[in-house]
């Protein structure tokens, strides 16, 4: 077997040897190198001291509140939506409502794609208006240019007239 | 590994009774992960009470995402990735700085263990509190993803596979993690043995 401490990859398991994770026959091989490798029993040896060392370190016990406290927060969570979502929960409770609120959505929908793009608006409601008149006039205009043009062939015919 | 796989399974199972509104599995999961992760999380931090406020908050973390819940890992992964998660953000935080500048006065914290059958001596008390104190600054001073991998190995005895879900890395990324760290330990705590 080849020294686990010459390879980096391999070191590893004179740690899971310490941690008793290794099968019988890998344990059993380990064990045949290290007697005769110093390297491998010293660092065997210095780990479970590490490990002996590090077992002292006990953490203290937990906080008697721990489990209160931790539930008085997911109920503050818990009535913080509640809160949030109360003014909605009669919209969304009710059946009816969605459906009349989807529906007046439509109509309200389709009247903005019913009204044609520049539409009269109030401002606007003048110039219409002014221009509605002017045909009128123009028609005024032309039935007074018609009348002249009458008076005057009149005139002319009856001043021919009048030289014979 | 039998034995891992049906903790698998009821832990998983508990959680999913959660997501269907059971609060008492959540008391169970509670009940049953709650030392481990604030003693994770002390270790970590090295403040009991910073390690209880995000204990708290990895618990409550875990009742958010109930509904949302997939047991796609085993349910301790997803626990100590939370906790490990919260615990990384916080020493980045700075919000250990007190603990660290308290670290010899923090040993109030620290339940008295007797060494022999006899209540110890004064001497001894002294000894092994001085001892205490360079184990926590020798683990204090490892970078953290090291610490964390050293701490679920040695006290919540992870499995490499089960460590790497944890901090999103290779298994050989943590082997390499922990020797190192393990390494690094050895030397500075040499004189111990």
């Amino acid at each position: 077997m080849i020294c686990p401490l010459e390879i980096p990859e391999n070191a590893q398991v004179l740690i899971d040897y310490g941690t008793r994770k290794l099968d019988s026959e890998r344990t059993a091989t380990l064990e045949r190198h290290m007697e005769h490798c110093p390297s491998c029993r010293k660092f065997v040896v210095e780990q479970r001291a590490l490990w002996e060392a590090m077992d002292n370190w006990e953490a203290p016990p937990v906080s008697r509140d721990f489990d209160r406290r931790l539930y008085a927060r997911v109920e503050r969570e818990v009535s913080v939506w509640e809160m949030l979502a109360r003014p909605f929960r009669p919209l969304l409770v009710r059946q009816g409502l969605p459906v009349a609120a989807a529906a007046c959505l439509l109509v309200f929908a389709g009247v903005l794609i019913d009204q044609p793009p520049g539409s009269p608006v109030a401002p606007q409601k003048d110039v219409a208006q002014v221009e509605s008149v002017q045909p009128e006039q123009v028609e005024q205009a032309l039935d007074a240019m018609e009348m002249l043009s009458e008076f005057s062939h009149h005139v002319r015919s009856e001043g021919q007239e009048s030289k014979l | 590994m039998g034995g891992a796989a049906a903790a698998l399974d009821f832990d998983a199972e508990l959680m999913l009774r959660v997501k269907e509104g059971d609060g008492a599995s959540f008391g169970v999961l509670l009940e049953k992960h709650r030392s481990s992760v604030v003693h994770f999380l002390y270790r970590m931090i090295q403040n009991h009470a910073v390690a209880e406020e995000l204990a708290q908050e990895v618990f409550l973390r875990v009742y958010r995402s109930r509904s949302t819940y997939e047991p796609t890992a085993k349910f301790t992964t997803w626990l100590f990735r939370i906790a490990t998660h919260l615990a990384l953000n916080a020493l980045r935080d700075g919000k250990n700085e007190r603990s660290q500048e308290r670290l010899d006065d923090d040993s109030s914290d620290m339940p008295v263990r007797q060494v022999s059958d006899r209540r110890p001596s004064v001497e001894q008390s002294l000894v092994y509190q001085a001892k205490l104190d360079e184990i926590r600054r020798a683990i204090a001073a490892l970078p953290e993803k090291q610490r964390a991998a050293v701490l679920m190995h040695k006290y919540e005895e992870m499995e490499y596979s089960q460590i790497a879900k944890v901090l999103a890395c290779s298994e050989s990324a943590v082997k390499s993690l922990l020797f190192r760290a393990y390494e690094t330990l050895r030397a500075r705590l040499a004189h111990m043995a």
